[in-house]
């Protein structure tokens, strides 16, 4: 094209510039927002909060192992036993083992597994798999008590099973029913403990009581067609008989020079049992125990060793 | 007065089928006179006031269950009919200990190899309730045991030998590991190469070597597990469940096997007491009528009594019975009933009391959630004509709609801004209009 040889430079790159302008304001007019909705925009400013603080009670990292246990929040703090039998055996169980943690006030809602209690390790540096940040459900806490340098030591005893039984069962079933279904210690204990604490509405409480009875119920009848309150009680005596013969005159379980396993399950039924401020009404778990005078002694020692009397 | 024990019928070549029937004719047997007693297999629990067997009759009063009746035993012969006297202090403490370690750990374990086993629970258990019991009964008595075993194994995570439950359904599982890292599950090709009993295989033999270890540690070299001479309650009850292990010839025989391989000194107990306490027993003995022939027959060691013959009445009453126990809420109430009647307390002012605040919580517990449903929308009234009216619109187009009517609206004011405008301006026209009139001037 010769016009185009000629014409000047200037020419050539200012009508360049042009057409690339009007095409690119045509570009600009394809992609720009069409006035009405950009004053709809500009209406509606974006901004930016700032992210949101933790909730308060959020748990701070901690230097320590956390233990979460029904308690209340102050004798968490305060290192007492929890009021669960469960709860209090594994307590025991790392005090005796000496894993250094932290007792924190919680429920069954808290816990992966559904069940309190359970152990959230810290976070060690080092580790860097998320193993070492998973929480550590009760079965698994004496590993966990090995591995982190603890001594246990097990009697391999061929009784221990079957004592262990009296615990898990025997005895266990007499605990359900003097707790919850007994109609004087739940008003008085039970309530108290697992149903105050977690509402304040009057209709939620007496849902949840009548909840925790029901469940109670549903396990004894799991094994006996009724229940027999005569034939629990008086198992759950000969299942203390039992366990005092065992014991003898012995200082732990099982003869061994220092407290163990067997020992903080034994402690979690007597503990709660004798402790005078828990107030039981209907006492006849209680005095059963009574009877039993190197039980009763076995559950002072331990008091006094691990939670200072 | 001679004493009757009812109890569950005879099978696998032993008097009963239940364990702890077993344990109380074994007790029975062994402190109690011949001819004191009979031994009935009415294998109607509805005759005991706990609503289990072995129950014991003497006379009006009607004792349930293994350890309620050793324990009448010694009352009413003042203590002459007692197996476990005499024990050392440490021997007594065992027997306790033990029995009750016998029942809570060899209880899942026959309910797992008898019961939960899809196999075996079809093939021999639910077959051999026909043999003992009449007509319409066998259809209700195995389901209603069935049931209550898998509740009781299934914290053992065990449920998968029962091929029969459907498992479309996904399991509340507890795991805390996401799902995308968990191990698959058992596929069909793998539950088609082999059984679930040979998959469970490894936890099975774990928890029955559980069960067989401590006691054979206990027995050690003993005749019987507590003492060398005396046959104690406890050695009744692991005769009862040990036997129940051993004998029955099943499909899926991992129990027995577990316990032939391992433990033979067990097994061993098992024959020689079996022989000794129940003798050859057969089906037909606990139903013969014929007093007379049982007598002449040698082979026949139990003082066997035929059951009272059902009248089509007291069949009908137990079968009624068990129904209306089958059915959720009244059998709970049932249930309720019979525990207060038994424990002997009347309903007191406080149970009413805490029935009355129950009702009351249900309603308006109930209430409350039918009024969050209203509140969430989640339930809705059926719209009005009016409302439909109202719908149509920019509604229609879901949230580019919503814009656009926000849009509508801030239009919709300007104009009404400029409509006010416009009026303002004309206002003053309209006065000058009203004041100037040519005319009147």
């Amino acid at each position: 094209m010769p016009a185009a040889v000629d014409a000047p430079e200037e020419t050539l790159l200012t009508s360049a510039a042009t057409s690339f302008s009007q095409q690119s304001t045509k570009v600009k007019d394809l992609f720009s927002i069409p006035p009405p909705l950009k004053k709809l925009f500009d209406k509606v400013p974006v901004l930016v909060y700032s992210p949101n603080p933790l909730p308060q009670r959020t748990p701070k990292s901690a230097r320590i192992p956390s233990l979460y246990v029904f308690s209340t929040p102050k004798d968490a703090a305060a290192g007492r036993p929890s009021f669960n039998p469960t709860c209090l055996k594994w307590q025991t169980f790392l005090n005796i083992a000496g894993v250094d943690h932290r007792l924190i006030s919680s429920n069954n809602h808290a816990s992966p597994t559904g069940v309190l209690p359970f152990l959230l390790p810290t976070a060690h540096a080092s580790a860097s798999s998320q193993d070492s940040i998973l929480p550590v459900p009760s079965n698994k806490l004496v590993k966990f008590a090995t591995e982190h340098g603890a001594k246990v030591q097990e009697s391999p005893s061929m009784r221990y099973e079957a004592y262990q039984s009296l615990l898990d069962h025997r005895i266990r079933n007499a605990w359900l029913y003097t707790l919850y279904l007994e109609p004087e210690n739940f008003d008085a204990v039970a309530y108290k403990l697992y149903v105050l604490p977690t509402s304040t509405n009057l209709l939620v409480r007496a849902s949840i009581s009548y909840d925790l009875r029901i469940a109670a119920e549903a396990e004894l009848l799991k094994h006996a067609p009724i229940i027999d309150i005569d034939d629990l009680y008086s198992e759950a005596d000969k299942a203390f008989e039992a366990l005092s013969v065992l014991l003898g005159k012995d200082t732990w379980f099982f003869g061994g020079d220092k407290p163990a396993l067997f020992d903080a399950s034994v402690f979690a039924y007597t503990q709660l049992l004798l402790d005078e401020s828990l107030g039981w009404k209907e006492e006849k778990l209680c005095r059963a125990l009574r009877r039993r005078d190197n039980l009763v002694q076995h559950r002072q020692r331990l008091l006094v060793k691990y939670f200072g009397g | 007065m001679v004493l009757e024990l009812h109890v569950w019928g005879p099978a696998f070549g032993l008097p009963s089928v239940d364990a702890h029937c077993l344990a109380a004719i074994a007790y029975l047997q062994h402190a109690v006179p011949r001819g004191k007693w009979t031994l009935i297999a009415s294998s109607n629990p509805a005759l005991s006031p706990t609503n289990e067997l072995p129950a014991l009759r003497h006379g009006k009063d009607w004792i349930g269950g293994f350890r309620n009746i050793f324990h009448y035993l010694a009352q009413c012969s003042a203590g002459e009919w007692v197996l476990d006297a005499g024990l050392s202090e440490q021997a007594a403490a065992d027997c306790i200990a033990f029995s009750s370690f016998v029942e809570s750990h060899g209880q899942p374990l026959l309910d797992l190899s008898l019961y939960v086993s899809t196999q075996n629970y079809t093939a021999i258990t639910r077959p051999l309730y026909n043999t003992i019991q009449s007509f319409p009964l066998p259809y209700l008595t195995p389901p209603t045991i069935r049931a209550a075993a898998k509740e009781r194994t299934a914290h053992l995570g065990l449920s998968s030998l029962d091929i029969d439950s459907d498992d479309s359904v996904p399991k509340d599982d507890k795991s805390i590991i996401p799902e995308s890292l968990r191990k698959p599950r058992a596929t069909v090709s793998n539950l088609l190469a082999s059984t679930p009993e040979t998959a469970a295989r490894i936890r099975l033999d774990a928890l029955a070597t559980n069960f067989f270890e401590p006691l054979q540690l206990l027995r050690g070299k003993k005749r019987f597990f507590v003492s060398n001479d005396q046959f104690t309650s406890l050695d009744c009850l692991a005769l009862g469940f040990l036997s129940l292990m051993l004998l029955p010839e099943l499909p899926q025989p991992w129990l027995a096997k577990t316990m032939t391989s391992k433990f033979p000194d067990l097994c061993a107990f098992v024959e020689k007491n079996k022989s000794a306490c129940f003798g050859e027993v057969e089906v037909q003995d606990a139903f013969a009528n014929e007093a007379a022939e049982k007598r002449t027959n040698e082979r026949v060691l139990l003082p066997w009594q035929a059951p009272a013959r059902g009248s089509p009445l007291t069949v009908g009453n137990a079968f009624f019975t068990s129904m209306a126990d089958n059915i959720p809420i009244i059998g709970q109430l049932r249930r309720n009933d019979r525990m207060r009647q038994f424990s002997n307390k009347s309903a007191d002012e406080t149970t009413a009391w805490r029935r009355l605040t129950m009702v009351g919580s249900i309603v308006g517990a109930v209430g409350l959630f039918i009024g969050f449903m209203f509140h969430q929308g989640f339930i809705t009234l059926p719209p009005t004509h009016e409302e439909e009216e109202k719908r149509r619109g920019l509604d229609d187009f879901g949230e580019a709609g919503a814009a656009l009517a926000a849009l509508a609206s801030h239009m919709d004011a300007e104009a009404n801004f400029q409509r006010m405008q416009e009026q303002r301006m004309r206002d003053p026209i309209v006065e000058v209009d009203v004041e100037v009139d040519p005319l009147k001037v």
